[in-house]
């Protein structure tokens, strides 16, 4: 039997093109965007990173087909099945290798990939490398790999999915290089937890007050003495806050990346340093995350990024909800995917107020998910508001042989 | 730029001259320094404190001198200047310092954190299990022996050294493991040739047949044959495989059953006809 015509979806701009991209290989509809960057004089179409992520996208599916207009700026992809790493003599690793002008961290990958990753055939092990990995958080506003690992993968807990069988080692960190452009640093991904149909969530009560705060200061190629004095400068603005506050700090030597003009062949990039700060609630399963960067081009001390960090968090606090921006379309998306029941989300009014989060809203609606039903949190005055979502049932892709 | 700098030259020069103050100055600085620290302990000494610190011997002053000097020290009631003052301080800053070295390879492992870690003091409270002798644990140890002795006292009967060595301690092992819930015996041959193992099946099978049949022509009651387990209700299908059915051969065989449970209990005919007729109208429309 012929398969019908596929009926494209049409959407255009790049913005949150990942997500659609990521909707589209889930639900299993194909989609058209067009008017990418389009205009944009100087770098119309796709930037380095989507491509990266086309690539990755087409090395964990099985029969997906992607056509790239010549200028870059019309994109239509046809999903395939999502088998994940399937082992071809010897590792079973998938190697993403992303290009020096890759301007995101590679925790934006992460997070895309982690929303594919439960429903995929085979376990999903992918390793990112080359020189455009970086694993701080970047200016372009991504987290770092820390924040994914201790605040965005401990939500997927709630889902039915086993944290003991995610990791996330990170292999060699590396901030932005000069211009916040390209790292050098090796994440690997291991996410060995699959599911038929995620459990839908019901995170409705008070996300309660915040009773820890963890965090990690890294430094990467420059001083140790840094973390120390960001570590500092944050317990300065949250010890009054609150008193159970551990800051691990990492120091790791910048990465060595091949370079043709310098006489050994070889030189070092990714030199900088950054915080992430998660703050546990007593309420459980809602984590908080901050994370601040030091600017490429440097001329930021210590005491301001910590302070900066410290703010930031408080202001994530502030913004109240069980989840954060950062987690909230990963959570929103795992729901709507999962069992045909309706789940409920705390989120702030920022958080839903958000760009982002009422494009995907608007993206799963067309993509054939249900609508969201929203109602203000009554319990008290926090001005929250709960997200009621309908799981479309769409669970792993394998079942769709049947 | 400018007043964020001056700022944090100032802070610098505050934050150093603070410390120079405490290590030279110590009890004025309002800072939590070592002098304070243990001054604090001295005026716990009145307390019987597990945990003695030496530096605390050393020091001498008389009480009431060391109070005074307090800077946030409400003062004594004067009607109880004969009992002993308890001052009790707890600072959680000083008590959690930093990660213990679990906690904080736990957090920094590739795995995501746990989410119920609690977080461990750095000063471990002072042993509280010291009232316990050393008999006690001697007590313990006979109990256990005793215990061991009971539960595998059948071991040592029938053999000819009635010691727990060799055969009998292994045998002995295994039992202890089994109460600690093994699924499986240290006994059992894991590998062995087919032939073996269909040799020792047939045997096991032969014995309990024989035993059965004595058992029934003699006229005793037996327990309940166990029943052979067939297959658990859902078998675990796998992430890709279709949700119903056998699949073999490239086909997917559905039983009448499978067929039957899919359609669901059948309605009268005109309603389903009459849907379907009109799914196919929809479609030449189009």
């Amino acid at each position: 039997m012929a398969a019908p015509a596929p009926e494209f979806l049409r959407f255009t701009t790049h913005k949150s093109l990942t997500y659609r991209l990521v909707l589209s290989t889930l639900t299993g509809r194909p989609v058209h965007i067009s008017q990418i960057r389009s205009s944009s004089p100087t770098n119309p179409g796709l930037a380095p990173h989507e491509i990266s992520f086309l690539r990755l996208l087409d090395s964990i599916t099985n029969g997906s087909v992607m056509q790239i207009s010549y200028t870059g700026t019309t994109l239509t992809y046809i999903p395939g099945l999502i088998t994940g790493s399937v082992s071809m003599g010897g590792s079973d690793m998938v190697k993403c290798v992303l290009p020096e002008t890759c301007r995101r961290g590679v925790s934006w990958f992460l997070l895309l990939l982690c929303i594919l990753a439960p429903f995929s055939k085979a376990p999903i092990n992918v390793r990112f490398e080359g020189e455009g990995v970086i694993t701080s958080a970047t200016e372009t506003g991504d987290v770092s790999v820390d924040t994914v690992r201790t605040a965005i993968l401990p939500l997927y807990e709630a889902f039915g999915i086993m944290a003991s069988k995610l990791e996330l080692r990170v292999l060699q960190r590396s901030c932005a290089g000069t211009g916040g452009k390209g790292g050098g640093g090796v994440v690997e991904l291991r996410f060995g937890s699959q599911v038929r149909l995620p459990k839908t969530l019901h995170m409705n009560r008070s996300p309660g007050r915040v009773k820890r705060i963890r965090g990690v200061a890294y430094s990467t190629g420059v001083s140790a003495s840094n973390n120390a004095r960001m570590i500092h400068a944050a317990r300065g603005v949250l010890n009054p806050l609150v008193p159970d506050i551990h800051v691990a700090s990492q120091y790791d030597q910048a990465p060595l990346v091949g370079d043709k003009s310098s006489s050994s062949g070889k030189k070092r990039t990714g030199v900088g340093f950054g915080l992430s700060l998660i703050a546990e609630c007593s309420s459980e399963g809602v984590i908080y995350s901050a994370d601040v960067p030091a600017p490429s081009q440097g001329g930021v001390t210590p005491e301001e990024v910590g302070k900066r960090c410290a703010y930031q968090l408080l202001e994530m606090v502030s913004q109240g909800g069980c989840i954060t921006r950062v987690g909230a379309p990963t959570v929103l998306t795992l729901m709507a995917m999962g069992s045909e029941d309706v789940g409920r989300v705390r989120l702030g009014k920022d958080v839903v107020g958000s760009e982002d989060i009422i494009r995907l809203g608007r993206d799963m609606k067309k993509f054939g998910a249900s609508s969201w039903g929203l109602r203000d949190a009554e319990d008290d005055g926090s001005g929250d508001i709960i997200v009621s979502v309908k799981g479309a049932g769409v669970g792993n892709v394998g079942r769709k042989i049947a | 730029m400018a007043p964020t700098l001056g700022k944090r030259k100032r802070e610098g020069a505050d934050i150093s001259k603070k410390t120079r103050k405490a290590s030279s100055e110590g009890p004025e600085s309002a800072a939590l320094n070592a002098q304070e620290i243990f001054r604090r302990h001295f005026e716990t000494q009145f307390k019987p404190l597990p945990v003695i610190h030496k530096s605390t011997k050393i020091v001498d002053v008389a009480p009431e001198d060391d109070l005074e000097e307090e800077s946030d020290w409400g003062g004594i009631s004067e009607g109880e200047e004969d009992r002993v003052q308890v001052v009790e301080h707890t600072d959680t800053h000083s008590r959690i310092a930093a990660m213990s070295k679990e906690e904080l390879k736990a957090f920094m492992s590739s795995k995501p954190p746990k989410p119920t870690t609690e977080p461990s003091l750095l000063r471990g409270n002072p042993d509280t299990n010291e009232d316990d002798d050393p008999s006690e644990a001697a007590n313990l140890k006979k109990d256990l022996a005793l215990q061991r002795l009971l539960a595998e006292s059948h071991l040592l009967e029938p053999s000819k050294n009635p010691t727990l060595s060799g055969n009998n301690r292994h045998k002995a092992t295994d039992l202890r493991l089994q109460a600690l819930g093994s699924k499986t015996s240290i006994l059992k041959q894991e590998k062995m040739p087919m032939s073996h193992r269909r040799g020792i099946i047939a045997k096991q099978t032969e014995k309990e047949d024989k035993r059965r049949r004595e058992a029934r022509e003699n006229g005793i009651i037996l327990e309940k044959a166990k029943m052979k387990k067939s297959s658990e209700g859902k078998r675990d299908r796998g992430v890709g495989a279709p949700g119903v059915g056998k699949f073999s051969g490239g086909t997917l065989k559905l039983s009448k059953k499978d067929i039957f449970e899919i359609e669901g209990p059948k309605r009268s005919s005109s309603g389903r006809g009459g849907r379907g007729a009109g799914r196919g109208r929809g479609k030449r429309g189009r």
